[in-house]
């Protein structure tokens, strides 16, 4: 499973792909099981350049029952720093906030699946 | 402290103004990201994980209170009512909006403060002696030498575009608290045979991937030909750095690949063309700038004083604090005052806005409008009157800014790591306060004495790993955090590099190990000894013994 992230280019905030909007909260994101729509959804938000900046694919791994990002900088990214638990969209709290803190694994390079540019 | 006059402020105005134009050109389309991105890294805003990052110089570390006020309203106002000071005497701001960063630029230049140079492959904010004008071994005032080349390196037109980004550090007193060594280039000013002063120029330290304690290539550098010196060092590195290869492209891998004697051969030749009359910093400018820098108004004190003897002899804890905070004044009846950023749970270097209203009255109030920022993410009120101390504790520590760590084992140099920033590969922030909190009893923190972590969570090394008598270096393994320890790095005086210690550690069994290797130095440990001494004595040997045969 995958989700589109990237940040919004007027503030910096932490966005997700849904349906042909940016969404700030990682419950609210779309998730694709197979990769042509991914593509053409990067391809979409690739193209808005004053709405987003560094649009980007992430895989997802199953957490109590519901869906987070694999990597753990992505994570972060979905919930703000974990040294300062009321910073970020983890204020907010809740069942997709839990199952994000939950999830194990997968540092860094894992979950960013577009590292590797191919041109 | 230096006065900007109209020219500064102006300077400073357009700038801000100029870069408005840029973000408005942004938002509206007419440029695209890859032109916008250098023209806001020159200003010191970064894209990071949640937000923009906005990057404020401090130069040679010197604020005063009404800069550190507004530093506290930016703080308030656009943050989340904190700021992070670094480990190169600036401050970050985390959560920033690129649409409010104009504004702020603005109200920094109302305080003589900028971003400019924070960034990019220009001639960094040059770090200098938080203790200037205050400690006793100085021989003259670096931060007079640090103003020189902060209006020299400012917008200059051909260090503006360098292969790689440029650090300067200066230091006037035989111990250094720059980590000049390990700065591209590091100025050790020394007085020479006859009375004169000059630099000794250590060029090619550096942290990051391949670090390196720069060798020294010029002994005694006269300071009134400083700039000429430093344009032939830049130029040198200008046309032969290796701009085809970001992690080949800092000076000290040209001086490594050039041998340091070569290096030194070549800045000589090309000095020797440079018009001094031109390039080298006019009498009377350096007189002008040294009078910013006028002598503090001490008021003539006895060396002792009653009050804080009285006060050190009744309180246990400021007699603590007093061990371990509070440094010797070159002015008989004052002191040096350490504040430290590293309580037990905070985020190392952080500071809420109303900490930082707390040390600007304070600095108001004792100690002569100056505050301090260090390289350790500390803070320092230089010239505070003995007899004031108990009233400056009482006020520090109601405030949480009186921890009595200073170079002890909790006061820990951390980057921001992948809490925050973009580059990481893993955190740095809770391993400091892991470690933090295993060593929270503040006897044994004394007993064990100067032990100085510095954790970074990525290669480039901003938390300084390198150079740590303990470091530790967060690496992404097979997509978990773990944490590489090396031994034995000192950025100081006596400047070296650390060496692993071993196999990376979880970062559940990082603050275990650190246990450990504090336990394997108290058993060997001779006389006098600090952990960095012993290490050097005894090796590498017993310590990895202590951390990898019971982890087996």
């Amino acid at each position: 499973m995958k989700a589109i992230t990237a940040n919004r280019l007027l503030d910096g905030e932490v966005v997700f792909w849904k349906g042909g909007q940016w969404v700030e909260r990682f419950g609210e994101a779309e998730l694709f099981d197979t990769d042509e729509p991914v593509e053409a959804a990067v391809a979409t938000g690739k193209g808005q350049p004053t709405v987003v900046v560094d649009v980007y694919p992430i895989d997802l791994i199953e957490s109590e029952g519901r869906w987070a990002p694999l990597s753990y900088r992505e994570r972060i990214r979905a919930l703000g720093p974990t040294n300062e638990p009321t910073h970020g969209k983890q204020a907010e709290g809740g069942d997709v906030v839990e199952a994000l803190r939950h999830a194990a694994g997968a540092a860094r390079s894992t979950g960013r699946v577009d590292l590797i540019r191919r041109k | 402290m230096y006065q900007y006059d109209v020219i500064d402020r102006e300077f400073l105005i357009d700038r801000s103004s100029e870069f408005r134009g840029q973000v408005g050109r942004r938002l509206a389309g007419e440029i695209t990201e890859d032109q916008f991105k250098p023209l806001r890294l020159m200003n010191g805003l970064y894209l990071q994980l949640h937000a923009y990052m906005l990057r404020i110089a401090i130069p040679y570390g010197s604020l005063n209170p009404t800069q550190t006020r507004r530093l506290a309203e930016i703080a308030r106002d656009y943050d989340k009512g904190y700021g992070h000071f670094t480990t190169r005497q600036n401050i970050q701001f985390n959560w920033i909006k690129l649409k409010d960063a104009p504004d702020i630029l603005d109200k920094l230049a109302e305080v003589d403060l900028h971003a400019i140079q924070t960034s990019g492959n220009c001639i960094r904010n040059t770090t200098s002696d938080p203790y200037a004008g205050a400690t006793a071994e100085e021989i003259d005032d670096p931060r007079v030498w640090s103003e020189v080349i902060r209006q020299w390196s400012t917008l200059h037109p051909e260090f503006s575009f360098l292969p790689r980004k440029f650090k300067i550090a200066i230091t006037a007193s035989a111990k250094d608290r720059t980590a000049a060594k390990v700065h591209d280039i590091g100025l050790l000013l020394r007085q020479g045979r006859d009375g004169t002063h000059g630099f000794e120029v250590i060029v090619g330290g550096g942290q990051g991937r391949t670090p390196y304690v720069g060798p020294s290539i010029k002994q005694f550098l006269p300071t009134d030909r400083l700039l000429s010196y430093l344009e032939a060092v830049l130029r040198v590195y200008n046309r032969h750095g290796r701009r085809d290869n970001i992690y080949k492209a800092r000076i000290k891998i040209l001086v490594a690949a050039l041998g340091a004697e070569e290096f030194a051969r070549q800045v000589e030749e090309e000095w020797s063309k440079i018009d001094a009359a031109r390039a080298d910093l006019p009498a009377a400018e350096l007189a002008r700038i040294r009078a910013s820098f006028a002598k503090t108004p001490f008021e003539t004190l006895p060396a002792r004083s009653e009050a804080f003897e009285l006060a050190k002899a009744h309180d246990s804890a400021f007699a603590r604090f007093v061990r371990n905070n509070v440094r010797a004044h070159k002015q008989p009846g004052y002191a040096i005052v350490e504040v430290s950023l590293k309580a037990p749970e905070q985020t190392p270097g952080d500071a809420s806005a109303d900490q930082l209203e707390l040390v600007a009255d304070l600095a108001e109030r004792y100690s002569f409008s100056d505050l301090r920022v260090t390289h350790a993410q500390n803070l320092v009120l230089p010239h505070v009157k003995q007899d004031d101390l108990p009233t400056v504790f009482a006020a520090l520590q109601a405030a949480g800014l009186a921890t009595p760590n200073i170079d002890l084992i909790s006061d820990i140099i951390a980057c921001p790591g992948l809490d925050y920033c973009a580059l990481a590969n893993a955190r740095a922030i809770p391993i400091a306060q892991d470690i933090a909190r295993q060593f929270a009893d503040p006897d044994r923190a004394e007993e064990v004495g100067e032990l100085k972590i510095k954790i970074s969570g990525c290669i480039n090394a901003c938390g300084h790993h390198h150079v740590a008598h303990i470091g530790i270096l967060g690496v992404d393994k097979k997509g978990e955090e773990f944490y590489q320890l090396s031994l034995g790095g000192s950025g100081a005086e006596d400047a070296s590099i650390g060496k692993i210690l071993g196999p990376a550690l979880p970062a559940d069994k990082v603050a275990t190990a650190v246990d450990q290797l504090v336990g394997a130095y108290l058993n060997v440990r001779a006389d006098g000894e600090r952990f960095l001494d012993t290490y050097r004595r005894v090796g590498l040997e017993p310590f990895k013994e202590a951390v990898y045969a019971q982890a087996d």
